[in-house]
């Protein structure tokens, strides 16, 4: 064990941890803003990670970047529309048990359309070679995806703590009557931030897509992921969500050198003290859904 | 009212005149196993009912002990029973083993409610089942465990399917009514009442956080029984039946069914979902396009179940509507 595979499996952690955020500010949004918990997120993922080696080879590497996120988005419009519209201000039982359903149809679909196998994604010319980073050599894909994450990461902290539709979102994670009593349209406010946590979900996916293969399973990987990592930041805190993905991310890389395999666990037993010690995470103001324990109100 | 009357409106009678004749029944008589799978899941659904429809504690995590049972069952059965083939060691281990390990994760839980509740369950589920897919020395890993073949019950020989749908058939309605019996005891009314208005009920002077660490006990521990006896049905385990995933499955047999509303639902559910989940799975590959469509559509339009359609419950009066909980 050296510097080296040390530094190697860091910097493969923070680009964990930046996939791993992106996935879980679009879950953490809409948690927050619609009261959901959207387990349909993890198949918006896969969704994207399909969609994007499907077409990138036709169509090229970059019009398929942008073209996918805008797929997927329309997907998450779509359920949006049909499906959990009907589930805002139910028990959140209610609408984690539907997006269940459709994460499960969606997963079957997407067997169905593109077969049970891993796929891989090739990496594109202008990615092709290495990097030198401080002593270690680097595949200069991963470097690139890690700064794309970044910069969506970035744009989305920008979008929400900076600008106008961002302070209305936050507003209405805190009190949603109180919004609509403003005069802003809470169903359309909703459906946008969906629509935006869909469009992270594919773009996580077009990332994670040549790292760990396209299957139909990869969303219920990320799914509980992005779950755990969303709580520990708190409950739309991008900041929070950020340093918890990099957590998770580095954690699950170098987990490998010191607990080959119990790493998997290692988020579980995280979440399990997070939910004990601090249920509203890292940064968060509010706990998600209410309250936590029978005796605390 | 006399017994002889309250006899012939039990439900129970008819289920049980149901399965025995059906070995013999033309059609469905010749997949004995799959009817032992049917009675297996009435009985682990029946148990799941009291966390989720009679306490209104959604736990996503049952699959755990449906497989820790299975898999201390198995363990047991490799390790001690030896030529006998007896299985009644395995079962009596399983069910202590996950007797004590539902109350310790009741008990570690027993305050949190609520989505909280099912993270938890959730999170401790996927811990044993990381566990249980990667300890590979004891559990065999990914190949799981193999070669269980049963053989008697304290001397009752088991080895034919059809004895064995017998003896499950008996362990199951034994079960279930003694699940039926909890629920109709004090201790019952009192998890019905903290599901309606938990606060209440503390102030009545019941502590609810013990009583709902020892229906997690109860209920846990009926699931442990269900996973060693489905192990000894198909001489086999693997790790899959303890993912989250899978827990999903008797949560949406318990809502199909009506759990949420009539104590018969789960059973009415958990049938439905064996029947269709193999027919469908013989006619189509894709079949669990259907069934999540399904899913959505019953959660969605009509949250109270089969069951609930029909309208006419017995206890309605001590439930209410899934989402309408909102004053816990």
């Amino acid at each position: 064990m050296n510097i080296s595979t040390i530094l190697i499996l860091l910097f493969n952690g923070v680009l964990l941890g930046f996939i791993y955020s992106v996935v879980s500010i679009g879950f953490s949004l809409v948690l927050g803003i619609g009261q959901v918990i959207n387990f349909a997120h993890g198949l918006l993922f896969a969704f994207g990670a399909h969609i994007f080696w499907y077409i990138s080879p036709t169509i090229g590497y970059w019009p398929a970047f942008v073209i996918t996120p805008l797929i997927v988005g329309g997907l998450g419009f779509l359920i949006e529309k049909l499906v959990i519209t009907r589930v805002y201000g139910q028990d959140p039982l209610f609408g984690l048990l539907v997006t269940l359903g459709i994460s499960l149809a969606g997963a079957e679909l997407i067997r169905m359309i593109w077969g049970k196998l891993t796929k891989t994604v090739s990496t594109p010319v202008f990615a092709v070679g290495q990097v030198h980073l401080v002593n270690i050599i680097y595949p200069r894909y991963r470097v690139i995806l890690a700064v794309i994450s970044l910069l969506i990461i970035l744009f989305v902290w920008w979008l929400i703590i900076r600008s106008n539709f961002g302070t209305i979102v936050k507003a209405g994670m805190t009190d949603s009557e109180m919004i609509s009593a403003l005069g802003h349209n809470l169903p359309v406010l909703r459906n946008r931030v969906f629509v935006m946590g869909s469009i992270l979900a594919g773009v996580a996916g077009i990332v994670a897509a040549p790292l760990w293969g396209v299957k139909s399973e990869m969303g219920n990987d990320i799914l509980m992921l992005a779950f755990i990592i969303a709580l520990m930041g708190g409950l739309g805190s991008i900041k929070g969500t950020v340093i918890a993905g990099l957590v998770i991310g580095i954690i699950s890389s170098l987990g490998v050198l010191f607990i080959p395999r119990m790493v998997e666990a290692v988020p579980f037993i995280l979440l399990i003290v997070v939910l004990f010690y601090k249920p509203k995470g890292l940064y968060g103001e509010l706990t998600i859904l209410g309250e936590v324990t029978a005796r605390e109100k | 009212m006399n017994t002889q009357y309250k006899l012939l409106n039990d439900p129970f009678l008819y289920l049980f005149i149901f399965f025995s004749i059906f070995p013999f029944i033309p059609i469905l008589g010749k997949h004995i196993s799959l009817g032992t799978e049917v009675l297996i899941w009435f009985l682990y659904a029946l148990s799941f009912n009291l966390l989720l429809g009679y306490t209104g504690l959604p736990s996503f995590g049952h699959g755990a002990f449906y497989g820790v049972g299975s898999y201390v069952t198995a363990l047991i059965y490799l390790r001690f029973v030896g030529n006998s083939r007896n299985i009644f060691l395995p079962l009596l281990a399983s069910i202590l083993v996950v007797g004590i390990l539902s109350y310790f994760i009741g008990f570690v839980i027993r305050n949190k409610r609520g989505i909280y509740f099912a993270l938890l369950t959730v999170a401790f589920s996927q811990v044993l089942y990381i566990i249980a897919f990667k300890w590979t020395e004891v559990t065999g890993g990914e190949l799981g465990i193999t070669r269980l073949f049963r053989g008697q019950f304290l001397g009752i020989n088991l080895e034919s399917s059809i004895r064995y749908y017998y003896f499950v058939l008996l362990i199951a309605f034994l079960g279930s009514i003694a699940i039926r019996k909890i629920t109709l005891s004090p201790f019952g009314k009192v998890l019905q009442s903290l599901k309606q208005n938990e606060t209440r009920v503390q102030y009545l002077g019941y502590d609810s956080a013990k009583y709902c660490c020892y229906v997690m006990t109860i209920s846990g521990t009926f699931a442990g029984l269900c996973g060693g006896l489905y192990c000894m049905l198909y001489s086999s385990v693997f790790a899959d039946n303890m993912h989250w995933i899978k827990s999903g499955d008797v949560v949406i047999a318990t809502l199909l069914g009506g759990g949420m509303t009539n104590f018969y639902g789960p059973i009415v559910g958990s049938s439905i979902f064996i029947l269709a989940r193999e027919i469908l799975s013989s006619v189509w590959d894709n079949w669990v396009l259907l069934y999540g469509f399904a899913f959505v559509l019953i959660i969605l339009f009509m949250p109270t179940g089969l069951l609930g359609i029909f309208g006419k419950m017995k206890e309605k009066k001590h439930f209410e509507q899934f989402n309408n909980n909102k004053n816990r």
